[in-house]
């Protein structure tokens, strides 16, 4: 199955930076592994998996600004999975995610 | 002519556009200091001093106890003894106690001396309501307009405040920097190349033709929401951002409003004896009578109540309204009829 | 002599204008600058024309301002309250209470910064005691170590209210110990007294070891001001006048051998001829033109 992650709801936050991915494509991403840091106006936010999953596109890269809601990036459950054309997926990732 | 170059920009949130001006001009001047509540290793409290103390250590960013009064006077005197203090007062509501050294002294001390001394001092203040209650909301930037000797801005775009931070720390005089709480969060397209956004000079945010809505800060987003409402209902508004207060703009402004012929001045502060009644009275002396409105707060303070607070300040709606009635009763100026 | 004679005439003119005298109160003013150097500076309340002559402003010049003339200190801009000669080490009066006392911590701070030699003096009254910008100021002053001594000149009545009406410390200069500085309540009629006073606390402040704390207990002859009605009673002046610091100074001086009677009228001279020579100067000058209303307003 293809997942998505999408910029978290944060109160008070409109758009966020991407700061840095945690994993290269490819990455098999453990439950509570770190997958990406995103910048608020006033803090980090560290979005963790909540689910094994296996990184497949980056849709907002290291240094972009993305709305909340907005998609960051595309998982599968394993690495041959073939992507969708259009870049999304009906599913969300289950991730936990701290403000720091 | 279309081909206009576009010039380089970054996307920064607004505390780093602050940020980055003022450690430009500390890099540039040595003796811009920084003065304030949790400015030093804290880095401020919107984290708009980020780095600044790291960089340029704890003689020129100073961490300052709660004494706004002390601080504007240290930061006064110590401009008028050749520094460049930035002092920065987490809450427009209590610069009020820092009135009597800005006021009395600061915009005062180049006319009593006769020219001889002068204070070059930067009051960067934040301002506007934000759920915390009614001694820390408000927007007096009106009440600061009318001093002779002091200048205000109140930058509503993280460009902006890019720009005009770094004028506002070359200026020869007294400078009151107004943000807004609920402009930290708006992200925006800052110049990569180094700019400095002079004093007196608004900006048209939306270019329309058939009502002027002026405005500043914060309001500005309000503005916009309400200028795709009236949109749908047929009516072109053009918004114009004052960026700065004292000076003001006139010209642009009656440039806009001898064109659509209304005007309507939307303000988070008190309409009384407020921005937008100043804005009035100064493009009816270059115009002569013109249709215009105030929009601001209701006459009240902003309490934090989650119901209150909402129905205290202007929103979209009340600004649609208001430009909906302005557009009906308009009446129309004999210098306009060939226009329309 | 020259700080009585000037303001006595200043006072016998018809347009002498809204003034704050400092007769009774000169050692203050005169023991306190004889400590200041060139790289100093001394900022003062409301109570201006004695600190400014005892600093070294030209009497010419004092005069021309507190007649309005624009050949003043401050261009005529400015009056009593505001008289300022930066560079002759008096930077400034402000005539709001308590209002200069933050700003002298501002300019004690860029001395401090500029690892300048001078030092800061801040001389404001009692009257000014109470206002918070003098507790706040204290504060910052030693927590930041500035080269700043405060001289509260306790002429023991704010306008017509009574110093022990109007303020709780025993001595006044228990403030300044409460922040942590030196501190000495003194004989503000006795000008050697102040003079010793004032280069002990200077010395301490140019060390670099923070700020000092003098308070002087002195008379003022007159009421608070030329608008102000006197509240004493005529057998109450009559003793306090009977203070008079330069009475007390020409007797030591005096004893010592050092004043002949000679001596005394050369000085009357010099004086009377400086005051007669500032007054004939102001009164040559000519008033700001009107169009110098919106001159250095930005």
């Amino acid at each position: 199955m293809i997942y998505q992650i999408s910029v978290p709801a944060v109160a008070d936050v409109e758009e966020i930076r991407v700061l840095e991915w945690h994993g290269d494509l490819g990455h098999r991403f453990n439950q509570g592994d770190l997958i990406v840091e995103l910048e608020t106006h006033k803090a980090i936010v560290e979005v963790r998996a909540g689910q094994p999953g296996v990184l497949r596109k980056i849709l907002s890269e290291a240094g972009k600004w993305q709305g909340i809601g907005l998609p960051l990036a595309l998982l599968s459950d394993d690495d041959d999975e073939a992507l969708p054309d259009a870049n999304q997926a009906t599913t969300d990732l289950l991730v936990d995610f701290e403000i720091t | 002519m279309s081909g206009e170059i576009q010039e380089a920009t970054e996307r920064m949130f607004f505390r780093e556009a602050i940020m980055r001006a003022v450690g430009e001009e500390m890099a540039r001047n040595d003796r811009i200091l920084v003065l304030g509540q949790d400015v030093g290793a804290f880095g401020g409290s919107y984290r708009e001093f980020d780095g600044l103390f790291a960089k340029f250590g704890a003689s020129r960013v100073r961490d300052m106890p709660v004494a706004e009064a002390a601080m504007v006077g240290v930061g006064v005197g110590a401009a008028a003894a050749g520094y460049r203090p930035l002092v920065s007062i987490t809450y427009m509501d209590f610069m009020m106690l820092g009135f009597d050294p800005l006021i009395n002294y600061g915009a005062k001390l180049r006319y009593k001396t006769g020219g001889r001394l002068t204070a070059p001092v930067v009051v960067k203040t934040t301002s506007g309501a934000k759920g915390q209650g009614v001694a820390h909301s408000q927007c007096i930037e009106a009440w600061l307009m009318s001093v002779p000797g002091l200048k205000v801005v109140a930058p509503a775009t993280a460009g902006d405040a890019y720009g005009m931070m770094k004028a506002a720390l070359r200026e020869d005089g007294p400078v009151v920097f107004v943000d807004h709480k609920r402009l930290f969060p708006i992200a925006g397209e800052v110049p990569v190349a180094e700019t400095i956004i002079p004093f007196g000079l608004a900006k048209i945010r939306r270019v329309g033709t058939d009502l002027t809505i002026t405005t500043h800060s914060f309001m500005n987003r309000v503005a916009l929401e309400a200028a795709e409402l009236l949109r749908a209902d047929g009516i072109s508004a053009e918004i114009i951002d004052l960026r700065s207060l004292a000076p003001l703009d006139i010209d642009t402004i009656a440039h806009s409003v001898r064109r659509t012929g209304a005007l309507l001045t939307l303000e988070e502060g008190q309409v009384t004896c407020g921005v937008g009644v100043e804005v009035i009275a100064r493009v009816q002396e270059a115009l002569g009578p013109i249709s215009a409105v105030r929009v601001g707060a209701l006459p009240a303070p902003v309490s934090s109540n989650p119901v209150l607070e909402p129905a205290c300040l202007p929103d979209a709606s009340r600004v649609v309204m208001a430009a909906q009635n302005l557009i009906r009763q308009r009446r129309v100026p004999a210098w306009s009829k060939s226009n329309r | 002599m020259l700080i009585r004679a000037f303001e006595e005439a200043l006072a016998a003119r018809k347009d002498h204008g809204f003034q704050l005298l400092s007769s009774g109160e000169e050692a203050v003013a005169v023991g306190l600058c004889s400590t200041l150097d060139d790289d100093d500076q001394l900022l003062t309340g409301g109570r201006s024309i004695g600190p400014a002559l005892a600093r070294g402003i030209e009497p010419n010049r004092v005069m021309a301002e507190l007649l309005g003339k624009s050949s003043g200190t401050n261009r005529g801009k400015g009056g009593r309250g505001h008289l300022a000669d930066p560079a002759q080490g008096f930077f400034g009066a402000h005539a709001v209470v308590g209002g200069n006392i933050s700003i002298a911590a501002g300019v004690a701070l860029s001395k401090q910064m500029s690892a300048s030699n001078g030092i800061v003096a801040i001389l404001f009254g009692d009257g000014a005691f109470g206002a918070g910008a003098l507790h706040e100021t204290l504060n910052i002053a030693s927590i930041w170590q500035l080269p700043l001594l405060f001289v509260c000149n306790n002429n023991q009545l704010s306008v017509s209210t009574p110093r022990t009406a109007a303020l709780a410390p025993k001595n006044l200069s228990d403030i300044g110990a409460a922040f942590g500085m030196p501190s000495q309540t003194i004989d503000g009629m006795d000008i050697d007294v102040v003079a010793k006073a004032a280069r002990e606390a200077a010395e301490y402040v140019r060390a670099g070891r923070g700020p000092a704390f003098i308070e002087t207990v002195s008379f003022r002859f007159a009421s608070h001001s030329t608008n102000a009605r006197e509240t004493r009673s005529r057998a109450e002046l009559v003793e306090i006048r009977a203070k008079c610091p330069i009475v007390r100074q020409k007797a030591a001086l005096a004893a010592a051998g050092i004043l002949s009677p000679a001596m005394e009228a050369d000085l009357n001279r010099e004086v009377s001829e400086i005051v007669a020579e500032a007054l004939a100067f102001a009164d040559a000058s000519e008033y700001p033109s009107t169009a110098e209303v919106l001159t250095d307003v930005w």
